[in-house]
């Protein structure tokens, strides 16, 4: 098998936790803690998870816009999480990240064509005139008009700030885009838009997507794998129809029935998980999950279950971090 | 049936003044509400459905938000002409309210039990001691665990499930015949929306109030309501009882959004259906039917002619000159 585009192992994202007046460390956040997955070329990987699981520090990490505690970044093979910044720098044309607020992530100050240049620019592709070709071409990729280049991004609405976004990321061509809740801000009526966008790009430029998101539905429609997170580790993984059909891990039983089905006919009966997800600062022991588990025994408590394979799919395993087999 | 009506809204208009002019944010605007029933509401942004919110509790910002024209018949008082003193008895006594973010709803700087108690003193006039142990009651029905702890914590020490629990404690503590709740889920993750939700169904069922639930999300429509109010752009697009909305949607604004939600059925990775163009602006309306510009049946009618909210069905109504020659249409 050839070598997977991206792959995380046992990857850690620590922070530590300061209190007290002289801000001495008194604790440790494990947001992410020992992740290890595979992006394939031109494929997606979704990542799903509740808020405070660490799907949002992982994709950071693996654009280096966080620093990894331990574990490594295998892009092309190549261990990218001990890499200097300089050494990072070619590396970031193959790597770009979406944001889920456009408004926040592009500067209101300066136009649309200047926003979309500018990785160009910083990374020497292309004479003035080429890039200025190339933001056209960009525009149009992304289903905005040539004029738009002209234009502030205030000018726009949240869809189309989010494909200026999108714009500027695949400027450099790269192979991976990680996005973090790309359309969790958008009205409905324009995230199905913002999706084909993604399914379009990717199609014809055969980008990879380590895709972020909490909503399962849209999750299951881009993703070709999806991998469930909680309190910083990864409690299943399967291929997307899989996960979704048969769900092996008791917190992914409990997402899925948890999901509002447009769809009265089919009241879900529904499996209601108690209490809160808790903090990633003292996370529970043994099976992270074991707090609000409908099925937890002594052994959840005291033994961290491993991530194993009970089913395979073609070339991808059904892994579940559970004890049991539900 | 309108004798009945616990909340009767009629020809609502609520105008905003701004920079740009005056816009009209709700466009008359008539739906009714049942005791006992919950009703939906359900639109992208700024179609109105919070403004029509707080044009029923009378809290819009002043001076720039005014209800132009319209009734609003509450348990047979006019909520438009009240006086302020009808208000502040009606709010927080006979209307429960609660919001998206119930860090913003709630002050920061009291105990949770003096919060909830506030209301009881205030609209059931009891003494502090009898409104703290009412408090501890209301804890414990909305699923606060050790609920005589709670009540001397502060907000920012509870979670935002438990927050918007007690949210809804200080909503129902004086036994309101009206919940309305206001996205009260957004901002909750998936496993504490399920729970919030079931509390409020559970609530419903014990106190026979009625809630107007305001929501983006389809698929809370789905499961937590009887009947459905689509808005799109200030108006009433489509209203009918939840099953008949989902088995036989009427307006094209309706059928659009339906189809474009990923499904669990949907072939995984193919094209969605989409609405082509974007939500538009109070500023730039477009004239005619407000949907003409993003409607794949629009032709000169809708663009000059407003259509009148008419019947297709027991209980439907829609708001489309063509809704009779597309329902034939089989959708995508």
């Amino acid at each position: 098998m050839s070598t997977p585009l991206l792959e995380l192992r046992d990857l850690a994202t620590h922070f530590p936790v300061r209190g007290g007046v002289l801000l001495r460390a008194t604790g440790t956040n494990r947001a992410v803690d020992g992740v290890s997955l595979t992006v394939q070329r031109g494929e997606t990987l979704g990542l799903v998870g509740e808020s405070g699981c660490g799907k949002s520090t992982l994709g950071k990490t693996v654009v280096r816009l966080l620093e990894p505690t331990s574990g490594s970044i295998l892009f092309e093979g190549q261990d990218i999480a001990g890499l200097s910044r300089r050494r990072l720098k070619p590396l970031r044309r193959e790597l770009q990240m979406v944001f889920q607020d456009p408004a926040e992530s592009l500067n209101s100050r300066h136009t649309v064509g200047n926003l979309i240049e500018e990785p160009l620019s910083i990374h020497g592709v292309g004479t003035a005139a080429e890039r200025a070709a190339r933001v056209r071409e960009l525009l149009d990729l992304v289903g905005l008009p040539a004029s738009a280049a002209e234009k502030f991004p205030f000018e726009f609405s949240g869809g189309q700030r989010q494909r200026i976004s999108i714009a500027r990321a695949i400027a450099l061509g790269p192979k991976l885009l990680v996005c973090d809740e790309p359309v969790s801000a958008l009205d409905v009526s324009i995230q199905s838009q913002i999706l084909n966008l993604f399914l379009d790009l990717q199609a014809e430029l055969g980008l990879a997507y380590l895709f972020i998101a909490h909503d399962l539905a849209v999750v299951r429609h881009v993703s070709d794998s999806i991998a469930v997170m909680y309190l910083g580790r990864i409690m299943e993984y399967a291929d997307a129809d899989g996960l979704m059909a048969r769900p092996r891990h008791p917190y992914t039983q409990a997402l899925i029935t948890a999901i509002p089905v447009p769809d009265p006919t089919r009241r879900s009966t529904r499996t209601i998980l108690s209490g809160d997800v808790p903090s990633p600062i003292d996370p529970p022991s043994g099976c992270p999950f074991h707090t609000r588990c409908p099925h937890a025994e002594a052994r959840c408590r005291n033994e961290r279950p491993l991530l194993r394979e009970t089913a395979r799919k073609g070339s991808t395993p059904h892994m579940v971090a559970c004890h049991f087999d539900f | 049936m309108s004798q009945q009506a616990l909340l009767e809204v009629r020809g609502l208009v609520t105008a905003f003044d701004t920079e740009g002019g005056r816009v009209r944010a709700v466009d008359r605007v008539d739906f009714s509400l049942e005791r006992g029933r919950t009703l939906g509401i359900v639109g992208e942004s700024g179609c109105g459905k919070s403004v029509t919110a707080l044009s029923i509790m009378r809290l819009l910002p002043q001076p720039m938000g005014q209800i132009l024209a319209g009734t609003i018949h509450f348990e047979g008082t006019d909520l438009v002409s009240a006086d302020q003193s009808t208000l502040h008895r009606i709010r927080g006594g006979r209307i429960g309210m609660i919001f998206q973010e119930p860090m913003t709803a709630l002050n920061p700087v009291h105990r949770i039990g003096r919060q909830i108690a506030e209301s009881l003193i205030l609209h059931k006039g009891i003494e502090r001691r009898a409104a703290l142990e009412r408090a501890v009651d209301m804890l414990e029905r909305v699923g606060i665990p050790a609920p005589e702890v709670r009540l001397s914590e502060y907000p920012h020490q509870l979670s935002g499930g438990m927050r918007q629990r007690v949210m809804i404690a200080i909503a129902l503590a004086c036994d309101p015949a009206l919940l309305i709740a206001d996205e009260p889920t957004t901002a909750l993750d998936v496993t504490v929306q399920a729970q919030i939700l079931e509390l409020i169904a559970k609530l419903r069922s014990e106190t026979g109030m009625g809630v107007m639930l305001i929501t983006h999300d389809l698929g809370v429509i789905a499961e937590q309501c009887d009947d459905v109010v689509v808005m799109y752009a200030g108006r009433v697009a489509e209203q009918a009882s939840v099953a008949e909305l989902f088995a036989r949607p009427r307006h094209p604004y309706t059928r659009g959004l339906l189809d474009s939600i990923p499904h669990l059925e949907t072939p995984r990775k193919s094209r969605l259906p989409t609405i082509a163009g974007m939500v538009p602006t109070l500023k730039d309306l477009p004239d005619g039917c407000r949907f003409n510009n993003r409607c794949p049946h629009a032709d000169d009618r809708c663009r000059r002619e407003q259509p009148p909210l008419s019947r297709a069905g027991d209980g439907h109504l829609v708001a489309c000159h063509h809704w009779q020659r597309i329902a034939g249409e089989v959708r995508t």
